[in-house]
């Protein structure tokens, strides 16, 4: 389980990662915590011929409150977010979430940014991200854009953001109403077989996003639409895997993960009407 | 394929500086066993579950078989073999392990009394619960856990005896 | 005797801290990737990715020209090499299924080795195992081993119908009137899932060729075994091979015989000019170290009209993959020996059959023949719900008394010395049966679904078969009076090294800091099967005695004649052997020792110089019986299937616990590999031979979360062997999987479900719920 040869360059700032992506186009890979990629390059289903570290990029590990906003830096580590004033007082989904991502030797080394620029449909945090309508921001050749959440997950593994871009801020609206994770998993370390995020926004909507049930993190649509339709949280539940395709896989058929979905959006859903969080 | 060009890293290693150039991707893992000669961290899987190469880097517990040794440039790192006192002598943890049976074979041990060491600077009063996600990262085949989980139990109380009995060596 | 043993035990059946321990702790234990020689090569396997391909030509030409390739062997290259391949544990008569080291014209599973890479690094060595060019012609593979015997497409030519070898019968006319007359017949087929042993260090193996001896370091349970098979593999004298290990990283049955990677290093490192090492990744293990528990069988009981068993019979069927090893036939007819397990079982009989299929091979794993108990154990619940009475109640009036013994069941074991209905006694006792049985009917009642499950077994332990009937100990006196015990070694974590301190601490009545002990270098260890079969405990006991009796009775005599004492009023304690009841007077081991060693001349008349005895022991009966219950209860979510295990209790008769710590962390151990068999993990292939879980993302290991605390019971019943001890290293491993599994059961089995297939996976109980709707 050795990865393939590569060349590596430690970035020492945005503009000189961006120059260097740049520079290697599509060969380079940005490497932050290195949790999603490494495992991937040692099994050589990864095989970047340039890593380009922005690991020490020390300026975007930060967790700040910036108005009704919390930004949240993309180098922040797992561990880092969770254990945050800022985000435990405003966005305490986020920080839970944050402290339930696989172990704590993973907590230890990957990072926010690494997780929502890796898009795996599997990961907690871009589904809390999606429920929190949060915003990506990514710099480029041409400055820095903003992508809204629900625009940001474009395909299996695949995001927005272009290859010589890379992504270096997640904002999210601070919540004071309830919400509730709820991730169904065999052992505590995996990945859930599926996990349903439920938030309370301030103007009054329910947003409920899913784990690991179609190629991207996703809204459960149908169920948000029922709510907003004045749906209890059963009705509502009982059409969170409307439209989507799961996959199937050895932990779980995409039957028991449809079946899973409306259990877990239920037992969210009902928690945040209970008003926890 | 691309040509292979050596970096150069400088690592400290349970206090001592190791200097040379390494391929990038040579994982810290293997820096430490085959150019620091530290053999033991060990490696159960290589892809970042088993967790028998856990390391304290800059203080945190990662596993070393997920992180590149160009990544460590500069960085302190701590392995199981720094983890005893002067002269030889067991730390808390490592002796705990032994009073409550907590290895066997003794292969994925290193990870787990590096994680210990960390969770228990960082939650010096643990509940059971607590305890048992603490140590979600590291697999174990021989001993069902039983005896780890009782050396960490105990080992956190001579912790928070010592805790008191010196407040400054207390983390927040 | 008596007048020569040592005062009281100081150490035996005391929880002393292990001897392994401190250099474990530190990181200085020494496993065989630790181990470094000059100019060191290393391999890397070539390994099919079909499950079954016709093995065209095979071009290194590009590899060999990657900086750093040494060379690259094919079969053609390594195995002619081959002189005689056969295990001295299962010995060379047996009609043994084929086992290449390389594979040879066909690739049989994916995974199957087809050619070795060799480099002067571990990384090159991976990136041209990349750049081998393997034609391979895909071929229909056998993936379901239950059709196996139909199929068209044979995974061996030589033997048809995929048939590996078959034993005992089907029901006897007989046997079938006893069924037909009987008030309650109950059958279930049972199907049990692919699951591995999986030990934290994978295998791996260092093997140094000089031009006239072979040093191979070694992962391994046997050190000798490994020593005496590749000795005849490579054509060599036994005493050209040494083989070294000194920490194995655990085994588990795994690592009991040297597999095919094993006999490709070691033919490889006697064409190379510096030692060879392989070390296999996690990938490898899961792809090609092997498999086992994958079986099913019809289980049939038969019962009177108070539910007394009247007969029983399995048909067991067992996938052995494409390479098994050891053969697999011999092992699986314990099956049908121990189906009876530890009841009054009037009639019986059995048959196994072994069927290849296109998957990893089959291989030992701590209790290969546990079947046994899941088909007995889980038919019993269902029997006992059919009746219409507890699975309590139905084993109360059919386990053996202690009192019964011995018992010959009706497939000819000879049971003796166990406790089944004591241990199941102490387990309910543990838990509060009826207790629990008002909670689980309360929570019933508030839609929460509780169930307990029991699971009694009769194990053979210490077999006395062979190669591992007798057992070794060099015990060494040194002149400062510091002891030194050799004994073959094998340990992987079961604490030989403790135990052999301990005994021989006892034995020669000096303190435990003053012993230490040599294992697992066959140039200067007594001869000695190693770990294997719950022996180590009893043979190794046997093998101490042995030699500190003949040590004591020598220092005992020169004592004596010091003290101008009668020597059976000598007593050793202390470190210095002294006059019984006037311990004033005495000498220091240290002055024998000096005396033995350098004063010859004051020795007694005929009592020979030196003071180190090796002598061997033969095990004093065939097998020694260990017996347990275990009682497994837990809690299953009807909505999304997941089972969280509560309350965990072994009652375990192993005779007197030589050290507590050890036997509850045998027991623990194997405890928790089963409740993971039962519950997460699962060797899987899809329907074209592809494996599923080669990572330990999909391979899931039980991790602290989810094991319960297991509760210990002790009952000690002494058997015939030394010290009265029994084997304990396996049964956990045995006991657990029918415990969870009634436990599960026993929870839905007011929704009508009955598991007669596994793993019960958070998906499976759903569907099992759904099913029973």
């Amino acid at each position: 389980m050795i990865p393939a040869t590569f060349d590596y360059r430690r970035a020492d700032s945005v503009a000189d990662a961006l120059a260097l992506l740049h520079e290697y186009g599509d060969e380079a890979k940005l490497l932050a915590g290195g949790h999603s990629l490494l495992p991937l390059m040692k099994l050589r289903l990864a095989t970047p011929q340039m890593l380009v570290d922005v690991g020490r990029l020390g300026q975007l590990s930060y967790v700040r409150q910036e108005g009704d906003e919390v930004a949240i830096g993309a180098l922040t580590r797992h561990r880092d977010l969770e254990v945050s004033e800022v985000a435990r007082h405003s966005v305490p989904v986020l920080a839970h979430v944050a402290g339930q991502v696989g172990d704590p030797q993973v907590r230890h080394r990957g990072t926010i940014g690494g997780s929502i620029a890796h898009g795996d449909p599997a990961s907690d945090l871009p589904a809390v991200v999606l429920a929190l309508g949060g915003t990506l921001v990514v710099d480029g050749p041409g400055g820095r854009r903003e992508i809204p959440s629900t625009e940001f997950f474009t395909g299996f593994l695949e995001t927005a953001v272009r290859p010589d871009e890379m992504l270096v801020e997640i904002r999210v609206a601070s919540t004071a109403g309830g919400w509730s994770f709820q991730k169904f998993n065999r052992r505590a370390q995996d990945w859930a077989i599926v996990g349903a995020v439920a938030v309370a926004a301030a103007d009054g909507a329910t947003r409920v996003s899913l784990v690991h049930m179609g190629a991207t993190p996703l809204r459960a649509a149908a169920t948000e639409s029922a709510l907003a339709g004045g749906a209890t949280p059963a009705e509502a539940a009982a059409v969170a895997a409307e439209g989507l395709e799961p996959p199937s896989d050895a932990n779980a058929s995409r039957e028991y993960r449809r079946h899973l979905a409306e259990v877990l959006v239920r037992r969210a859903l009902e928690d945040v009407s209970l008003g926890h969080g | 394929m691309t040509v292979v060009r050596e970096i150069d890293v400088e690592v400290r290693v349970n206090g001592a500086a190791y200097r040379c150039g390494v391929p990038p991707r040579l994982t810290l893992a293997d820096f430490l066993r085959e150019r620091c000669g530290l053999t033991g961290t060990h490696l159960g899987c290589e892809h970042g579950v088993c967790g028998a190469c856990t390391v304290l880097l800059d203080g945190e517990a990662v596993r070393s078989c997920l992180v590149f040794a160009v990544q460590a440039d500069g960085a302190e790192v701590t392995t199981v073999e720094g983890m005893a006192g002067p002269g030889d002598e067991l730390s808390p943890v490592q002796a705990a392990f032994r009073d409550h049976h907590g290895l066997q074979c003794g292969f994925c041990t290193p990870g787990f009394v590096v994680s210990v060491t960390a969770f228990l600077r960082d939650h010096p009063d643990p509940t059971d619960e607590e305890i048992r996600q603490g140590l979600s990262g590291n697999l174990c085949r021989c001993t069902g856990y039983q005896g780890i989980i009782a050396a960490v139990r105990a080992a956190a109380g001579q912790h928070a005896r010592r805790g008191r009995e010196e407040p400054t060596a207390a983390h927040p | 005797m008596t007048s020569l043993e040592a005062t009281a035990a100081r150490y035996v059946g005391a929880r002393v801290p292990r001897v392994e321990d401190p250099r474990l702790l530190t990181g200085h234990g020494t496993f065989v990737d630790d181990v470094t020689r000059p100019g060191m090569l290393h391999a890397c396997f070539v390994r099919s990715p079909f499950a079954r391909a016709r093995l065209g030509r095979i071009d290194a030409t590009v590899a060999l020209d990657l900086p750093g390739v040494r060379a690259v062997f094919a079969a053609a290259d390594l195995n002619p090499g081959v002189h005689e391949q056969w295990y001295t544990l299962i010995g060379k008569d047996v009609p043994d299924t084929p086992r290449p080291p390389l594979a040879e014209g066909e690739a049989r599973f994916v995974g199957d080795p087809v050619a070795l890479v060799v480099a002067t690094d571990r990384y090159v060595a991976e990136d041209a195992a990349d750049l081998v060019d393997v034609d391979y012609e895909p071929l229909p593979p056998v993936v379901d081993y239950t059709t196996a015997l139909a199929a068209t497409e044979l995974v061996h030519e030589a033997y048809p119908g995929n048939l590996a070898g078959a034993l005992g019968a089907p029901m006897s006319e007989d046997l079938a009137a006893v069924f037909g007359g009987a008030a309650h017949v109950t059958s279930a087929t049972i199907h049990q899932q692919a699951y591995a042993p999986v030990p934290m260090e994978t295998r791996g193996m260092v093997a140094e060729w000089s031009g006239d001896e072979l040093t191979v370091w070694s992962a391994t349970q046997a050190p000798h075994e490994v020593r005496m098979f590749l000795a005849r593999l490579l054509g060599i004298a036994e005493h050209q091979v040494r083989v070294i290990m000194r920490d194995t990283g655990g085994a588990f049955g795994q690592k009991v015989l040297p597999l095919r990677e094993d006999m490709c290093i070691a033919l490889a490192a006697m064409r190379l000019p510096a030692a060879l090492k392989w070390i296999e990744d996690r990938r490898e293990n899961l792809l090609a170290a092997g498999m086992s528990r994958h079986e099913h069988g019809e289980a049939q009981m038969a019962f009177d009209g108070d539910g007394r068993i009247l007969a029983a019979h399995l048909d067991h069927v067992q996938d052995v993959g494409a390479y098994p090893t050891p053969w697999p036939v011999g092992t699986a007819m314990a099956v049908g020996l121990l189906f009876p397990g530890p009841y009054r079982v009037p009639a019986a009989g059995y048959r196994t059959t072994s069927l290849f299929s296109n998957t990893s091979g089959r291989t030992a794993y701590r209790g290969p023949w546990q079947f046994e108990s899941v088909a007995r154990e889980v038919l019993l619940d269902i029997a006992a719900r059919r009746m219409g009475i507890d699975p309590v109640d139905l084993r109360r009036r059919n386990l053996l008394r202690h009192d019964e013994l011995p018992h010959t069941n009706p497939n000819g074991m000879p049971y003796s010395d166990m406790t089944p209905i004591e241990t199941f006694e102490q387990a309910l006792g543990m838990l509060d049966h009826e207790a629990f049985r008002r909670e689980q009917a309360d929570a019933r009642a508030t839609g929460r679904y509780l169930g307990m499950g029991t699971c009694s077994y009769a194990e053979p332990t210490t077999s006395a078969m062979a190669f591992q009937g007798t057992e070794g100990a060099t015990v060494r006196i040194e002149p400062s009076g510091k002891v030194n015990v050799y004994v073959a070694g094998g340990s992987t974590g079961n604490s030989l090294e403790t135990a052999v301190v301990q005994l021989t601490a006892d034995a020669l009545g000096v303190d435990i800091a003053d012993v230490r002990t040599v294992q697992g270098d066959t140039a200067v260890t007594p001869f000695g099967a190693g770990t294997g079969g719950s022996r180590s405990g009893s043979m190794l006991a046997g093998a101490v005695e042995e030699s500190t009796t003949v040590l004591r009775e020598r220092i005992v005599t020169i004592a004596a004649h010091q003290l101008e004492a009668a020597p059976e009023d000598i007593e050793l304690a202390d470190s210095s052997a002294r006059v019984r009841g006037t311990p004033a007077v005495s000498v220091p081991l240290a002055e024998i020792a000096d005396i033995a060693y350098f004063q010859p001349h004051r020795l007694p008349e005929g009592v020979p110089p030196g003071l180190e005895v090796s002598a061997r022991y033969r095990a004093r009966s065939p097998l020694i019986w260990a017996n347990a219950t275990h009682l497994c209860t837990c809690e299953v979510d009807p909505v999304t299937g997941a089972v969280t295990v509560l309350r965990y209790i072994v009652s375990e008769d192993c005779g007197p616990m030589i050290n507590p710590n050890v036997v509850e962390g045998q027991i623990a151990g194997g405890s928790v590999q089963g409740i993971g068999g039962v519950l997460y993990e699962h060797l899987a292939y899809d329907e074209d031979g592809n494996p599923l879980t080669t990572t330990f993302m999909d391979y899931l290991l039980p991790t602290a979360t989810e094991v319960p605390v297991i509760e210990y019971g002790h009952i000690e019943t002494p058997s015939p062997g030394p010290g009265g001890y029994k084997g304990v290293g396996e049964g956990g491993a045995i006991g657990a999987p029918p415990a969870v599994i009634n436990a599960v059961a026993d929870a839905l089995s007011p929704l009508g479900v009955e598991i007669t297939r596994l793993p019960l996976t958070p998906a499976a109980v759903v569907a099992l719920i759904e099913g029973a709707r």
